[in-house]
């Protein structure tokens, strides 16, 4: 029996092994992608640093002052209303010790003060005040230069914030590439914009983020199994359980870039996900005015979708779940979830939203709830050691793909497909390897 | 986001509607029995328990600031873990017999503990009562799961054999981000 170059460490990860983590070409993945420290602590640095990750929503920052406390992957970074309306973010990191400055999740704020020796920024992450500059220092420090690290690219897409360590990233919009027809399809339906609705839920699962962010990137077979049981108790009492199958005519996308989404085009029950007062809103008066703003088929033929920004940001459009995975090492994320709505909607609309997601995705969701139970067992099975020698499959739908579909742009497969897992694995493959 | 959703009742008025021994068993009893009834998962006769207006509530909570603890809860109308009616409990109690609701398929094993439990009458057959709560919950091969915090219920004379029902239930929980895989079970 051959060794398993696991054991032979750091050096063991070549740019080759690396690449061949993944196959795209016959859809197979090396499942050591989802267990290997070593390859885990490249992501955060090949793959962390220079993608585009989700910070906020406009809307939690409403004035000046304004703070929320969140992480890109492990580093924590504070997101900050400035007074002239502009936001910035830097790492949550005092440059003296390296102690947290700031450890409240969200607030206001007319500076920071490091907890440790009082070092004091301003809400732009300057540093303003050092105790004893007179006599410790002697005047001899430079306040300038010992500033916490900035986010050096902050970029907001129809309210949603990004940030980018790499200065040198392309726009953000241009990172969407393929996939802006999509996004813009799901998050610039009305001129009124969107907003979070109030709070936020955050939990712990223990596995690695991949699984997360490919299931709601490529993954729609998962959901007529896996939510069976959700899908039947959501119908009325009496009603022939069959129903409350998943439709099955939609397609998926698969992004050049790593992104993807997956939606059904026959109308579906699913339209009513968050129940009939929110079905009566976005059917109704957000749809007219999103069939002049986009036309069809975005308007309204794309219904009960799932989508993955590469890396970590997902949503799901017309159930309104907002997310980002943060990893916390190889084998752990914490899941940070919002409810998204439209921001000139009527408060009942707003309510059935929140009350929408919160009963079916969120940590007491009844649809959400499995998926955890599917992606721990996962991670589990991966302490075995045949278990990673084993390559998985990621191929349904291979050689399927159509680039002239008539009405979706970009690489187009069947809505149950792994097309846009591929491409997922394709881009992370192709980032921790250096390729790209 | 809003104030503690709880308070503690103040004394003086607390000692004037103070209940009797005979009542503070009977109700500790009942909570008792409730317990019992959801870790042997007798969810029908759990459900049987909830008065038709129940409102069954979760909020999320967040580290503030001390000048901006008023803010630590979500307020109504935000993130909440629960926020439930009558109708949707029976939701999920259908999902969970359906056989195929994996998350609790095995199902998970629980020990609901209830303490410090205080009692005061609002008149018209209604009593709140405050307690706090120890929820273990052990799932598959080792898994392990400890929720400790408070619960504010209010409970509601009844024709039932428990002899009340629950008309409202608040449920503090002493985390920020949830250490749990999820909140497949009932508080």
């Amino acid at each position: 029996m051959k060794t398993d170059s696991t054991s032979n460490g750091r050096g063991r990860l070549s740019s080759e092994m690396l690449r061949g983590l993944v196959d795209e070409k016959t859809g197979t993945l090396d499942p050591r992608i989802y267990h290997d420290r070593e390859i885990y602590e490249l992501e955060l640095e090949r793959i962390f640093t220079r993608s585009w990750l989700y910070l906020c929503h406009e809307s939690q920052l409403k004035k000046a002052g304004d703070f929320f406390s969140t992480y890109m992957a492990e580093d924590p970074v504070l997101v900050v209303r400035q007074k002239d309306g502009s936001v910035r973010a830097f790492l949550n990191q005092c440059r003296h010790r390296g102690m947290r400055i700031c450890r409240a999740d969200c607030g206001n704020a007319r500076a920071f003060t490091c907890s440790y020796h009082g070092w004091g920024y301003d809400i732009a992450g300057n540093l303003a005040s050092v105790p004893h500059e007179q006599d410790g220092y002697r005047n001899e420090i430079d306040k300038s230069k010992w500033g916490p690290l900035p986010v050096p690219r902050i970029e907001t897409y129809n309210g949603l914030v990004f940030g980018n360590w790499d200065k040198d990233a392309p726009n953000f919009r241009d990172y969407l590439g393929d996939m802006l027809w999509y996004t813009d399809g799901y998050f610039d339906r009305t001129a009124g914009g969107t907003e979070v609705i109030g709070g936020m839920h955050r939990w712990v699962l223990q596995c690695n983020w991949k699984f997360a962010a490919e299931q709601f990137c490529s993954d729609m077979y998962h959901a007529d199994f896996s939510h069976l049981s959700a899908l039947i108790a959501r119908l009325p009492e009496g009603v022939d359980p069959s129903m409350g199958q998943m439709p099955t005519i939609g397609s998926q996308f698969s992004s050049r870039n790593g992104h993807g989404t997956g939606f059904f085009t026959d109308v579906n029950t699913l339209d009513e996900f968050n129940g009939p007062v929110a079905a009566a809103w976005y059917q109704g008066p957000h749809r007219a005015e999103a069939i002049r703003r986009l036309g069809e088929p975005r308007a309204s033929q794309i219904s009960a979708a799932h989508m993955t920004v590469f890396p970590t940001f997902s949503f799901l459009p017309g159930i309104q779940t907002l997310r980002v995975w943060h990893p916390r090492g190889p084998g752990e994320i914490e899941v940070w979830a919002w409810a998204l709505a439209d921001r000139d909607a009527p408060a009942e609309v707003k309510e059935a939203v929140r009350l929408g997601v919160l009963r079916t995705f969120s940590a007491g969701g009844i649809f959400e709830q499995d998926d955890g139970e599917n992606w721990l067992e996962i991670q589990k099975v991966l302490r075995g050691h045949m278990a990673r020698r084993q390559k998985l499959n990621v191929a349904m739908g291979l050689g399927h793909q159509q680039t002239n579909h008539p009405r979706f742009p970009g690489k187009i497969n069947n809505v149950y497909a792994e097309e846009a897992a591929r491409g997922f694995y394709r881009q992370w493959a192709q980032m921790i390897s250096g390729e790209i | 986001m809003g104030a503690q959703p709880a308070a503690e009742p103040d004394r003086a008025a607390m000692s004037a509607k103070r209940v009797t021994p005979e009542l503070q068993q009977e109700i500790e009893q009942f909570l008792y029995h409730e317990s019992r009834v959801l870790d042997e998962r007798r969810y029908e006769q759990w459900y049987e328990l909830l008065a038709d207006d129940l409102h069954y509530f979760m909020p999320t909570r967040y580290n503030r600031m001390r000048r901006e603890s008023d803010k630590e809860f979500s307020a109504p109308g935000e993130a909440a873990l629960f926020d439930e009616d009558k109708q949707s409990i029976a939701q999920r109690i259908r999902r969970l017999n359906t056989g195929m609701a994996w998350a609790e398929d095995p199902p998970s094993r629980t020990r609901h503990m209830v303490s410090n439990v205080v009692i005061r009458s609002r008149g018209d057959g209604e009593y709140e009562a405050d307690c706090y709560y120890l929820l273990y919950r052990s799932r598959l091969e080792r898994e392990v799961e400890i929720f400790v915090g408070m619960r504010h219920d209010v409970l509601r004379r009844s024709a039932n054999p428990a002899g009340f029902q629950i008309a409202r239930r608040t449920i503090i929980l002493d985390q920020t981000v949830l250490l749990a895989r999820n909140l497949s079970f009932f508080f």
